[in-house]
């Protein structure tokens, strides 16, 4: 990974919650806390402005989930949007599903660059006019006008989940896709809102036995059958639609036997996996728990071929990360367009690639202090005892209060979205 | 003394959690009641085993003849049986959605401490039949104390093995100290099958020592 590139946008708005390119990588998406979405669009390369190739300006921003009241159980539903995944695009217009944490919804986000004018019954303002005073008649026309894109709620998805859904994906056929909560995922057709399929259920006769929870899940990028779900516990069940209709048999289950110098208190804790991702080629999947991030082979269940410490400094600490929440924190893991480089994020804004094939890793910051528009990121070093050099950091000056739990990968090139708090970074690999 | 103390620490730290997260908007969460009624346990296995400890210590060896001998008898049998068996220990097939070894460990110390008494005590849903929540229920404390006392399980600081040490950083005592009660709980072995219990425990072979808190929990999940 070469020198990369920022342009910062503030959102100025509630804590980001989602983020997540299109299949061209034109378009980005971010979700709050606020149920807002608001999408970004590269700019189209212009050779009087080399400079300004491909940065990313607001495209769009609308108001997707509101907050609802549960009447039947008291309850508040949140509108913080959970996920964003894109469908690809089939024709001038943009497909996106975004989920609060009961609702799902498909919006359509398209251009308007024409007007019609000229209603027979109505004025330029709207108003009906007097049908008396109508003396001739006319076609209306389209004419140009000031470029709007407007987005439009298409279907909503709701009643489906009792418990709070935690992931989205849309399946290889464009026409699916599944909703995950804490104990079902739920098949659904786009064009049908009033049903779904249950296809997977680990709810236990008697919740008093509950010992495991849903936390991710996403379908095999090329086979509309497959599909991979993690677990509260640590492991990572795949699934196939064509063996039965409620896919509670798993076809593989991934898991590694626990190290027991590692066991502690919390050890059950930070075993449950917060993200589970493919890798672009179907090949492998990616789970990210507290600590590490791991690289399973889909042809390998009893143990990862690649495991990598985020930030194994912090096991140390697990008790008043458990006293300030931050044990809870759900980190998300994204690929690169080739499969060669994975990233996620960890605390005091700071975000972590690792090289699979070089094995070399590298520890960036996302802060405007440190970083201004066209400046080079410096890798930053966490030192974990003994003597501080001038240019690290101690751990216990690292700000937990920083952390990036989201973070996406253009699908093609190198450019990153990197959301810090309520700040989206977009960092661009400038070769010249 | 500490560990008891830290392991009070955690259990109370993790109940205020709990109800602290029923209040915040979007409701209880199941995946985060999971986790804190996790910690509850691991927290109160640890005070237990502590305090069985610190009375192993402090008492003279031959145990007050508060419960009758015959019930002691079964539970020494099975704990022999219990560290005979291999240390890997078979899983039981009859609770698969078990969270592996950690709880059937913390299982074979808290059976150690059935009360005669309970079991002619109905059992509710609700169960209170473990009176191991001591640190929560402060009315059950006093019984608990009893039982610890009563409690045949000599075997258990025999059990106990110093792991690897790891202490570090800001809490490096109890980093140790929990780690060491914690290895010594799961090196207990599992291998307790449900059909070895004690006759003194309740009559269910596939018993379990409720999580008071979790009941009440899952109770609120499944009315949500």
């Amino acid at each position: 990974m070469n020198y990369p590139d920022e342009s910062t946008y503030g959102t100025k708005a509630d804590i980001i919650s989602t983020v997540e390119f299109n299949h061209t990588g034109e378009l980005l998406a971010t979700g709050d806390k606020g149920g807002r979405v608001v999408i970004f669009q590269r700019e189209q390369e212009s050779k009087n402005q080399v400079h300004r190739r491909g940065e990313y300006n607001v495209y769009s921003t609308f108001q997707s989930h509101e907050p609802e009241f549960d009447y039947l159980k008291s309850l508040e539903i949140e509108e913080k949007i959970n996920k964003i995944r894109w469908l690809p695009q089939q024709n001038a217009a943009y497909f996106l599903l975004s989920t609060n944490d009961k609702t799902v919804k498909l919006w359509k986000v398209s251009e308007r660059d024409k007007r019609p004018e000229g209603y027979n019954l109505k004025d330029e303002e709207g108003r009906l006019r007097d049908p008396a005073t109508i003396t001739t008649l006319r076609v209306p026309v389209l004419r140009p006008m000031d470029l709007m894109v407007e987005a439009t709620p298409r279907r909503v998805f709701a009643n489906a989940h009792t418990y709070h859904i935690n992931s989205i994906s849309v399946n290889s056929d464009y026409e699916t896709y599944m909703s995950a909560d804490d104990l079902r995922i739920n098949l659904w057709n786009f064009e049908i809102t009033n049903q779904s399929f249950n296809i997977v259920d680990i709810k236990p006769a008697n919740m008093e036995e509950l010992t495991e929870v849903i936390t991710a899940a996403e379908f095999h990028p090329h086979h509309c059958n497959t599909f991979v779900y993690s677990s509260s516990k640590g492991t990572i069940r795949l699934c196939d639609m064509r063996a039965s209709a409620l896919c509670d048999r798993h076809t593989k289950f991934f898991e590694e036997p626990e190290d027991p110098s590692n066991r502690s208190f919390f050890s059950e804790i930070i075993s449950s996996i917060s993200d589970v991702k493919f890798s672009h080629s179907g090949r492998y999947i990616m789970t990210r728990d507290y600590l590490t991030v791991k690289v399973w082979d889909l042809n390998m269940e009893n143990r990862p071929i690649e495991t990598y410490q985020v930030h194994d400094y912090l096991r140390s600490k697990l008790c008043s990360l458990y006293e300030n929440d931050c044990i809870f924190d759900k980190f998300e893991c994204v690929w690169n367009g080739s499969d060669s480089v994975i990233m996620t994020g960890s605390y005091n804004n700071f975000f972590r690639m690792f090289d699979r094939n070089t094995k070399r890793d590298v520890t960036l910051e996302a802060s405007r202090e440190n970083s201004k528009p066209r400046a080079i990121l410096k890798p930053r070093k966490v030192c974990v005892g003994g003597k501080r050099r001038k240019d690290e950091i101690s751990v216990d000056s690292l700000d937990f209060s920083k952390k990036i739990l989201h973070t996406a990968w253009h699908p093609s090139e190198n450019i990153i979205a990197v959301a810090a708090t309520n700040n989206l970074y977009i960092f661009q690999d400038k070769v010249n | 003394m500490e560990v008891q103390k830290e392991a009070q620490r955690i259990m109370t730290l993790s109940v205020w959690k709990m109800y602290h997260s029923r209040m915040q908007r979007g409701g209880l969460r199941l995946h985060r009641s999971l986790q804190l009624s996790l910690v509850m346990r691991s927290a109160r296995e640890l005070y237990l085993s502590a305090k069985v400890e610190a009375h192993e210590q402090t008492e003279v060896p031959s145990l007050p003849a508060r419960s009758p001998d015959p019930r002691l008898h079964p539970l020494r049998e099975a704990q022999a049986a219990a560290e005979a068996a291999s240390p890997d220990g078979e899983q039981p097939c009859s609770e698969p959605m078990d969270t592996q070894e950690a709880p059937r460990a913390e299982e074979t110390p808290a059976r150690c401490t059935p009360h005669p008494a309970k079991v002619s005590r109905k059992r509710r849903s609700s169960s209170l039949s473990d009176g191991g929540d001591a640190g929560l229920v402060p009315s059950k404390k006093a019984r608990l104390e009893e039982e610890a006392e009563e409690g045949a399980s000599s075997e258990v600081p025999d059990r106990l093995q110093p792991p690897p040490a790891q202490a570090e950083g800001a809490f490096p005592n109890l980093a140790r100290v929990l780690q060491r009660r914690f290895s010594g709980l799961l090196n207990c072995s599992p291998a307790a099958s449900p059909t070895v219990s004690p006759p003194a425990c309740e009559g269910k072979p596939a018993c379990r020592p409720a999580d008071n808190m979790l009941n009440v929990l899952v109770r609120a999940v499944v009315a949500f």
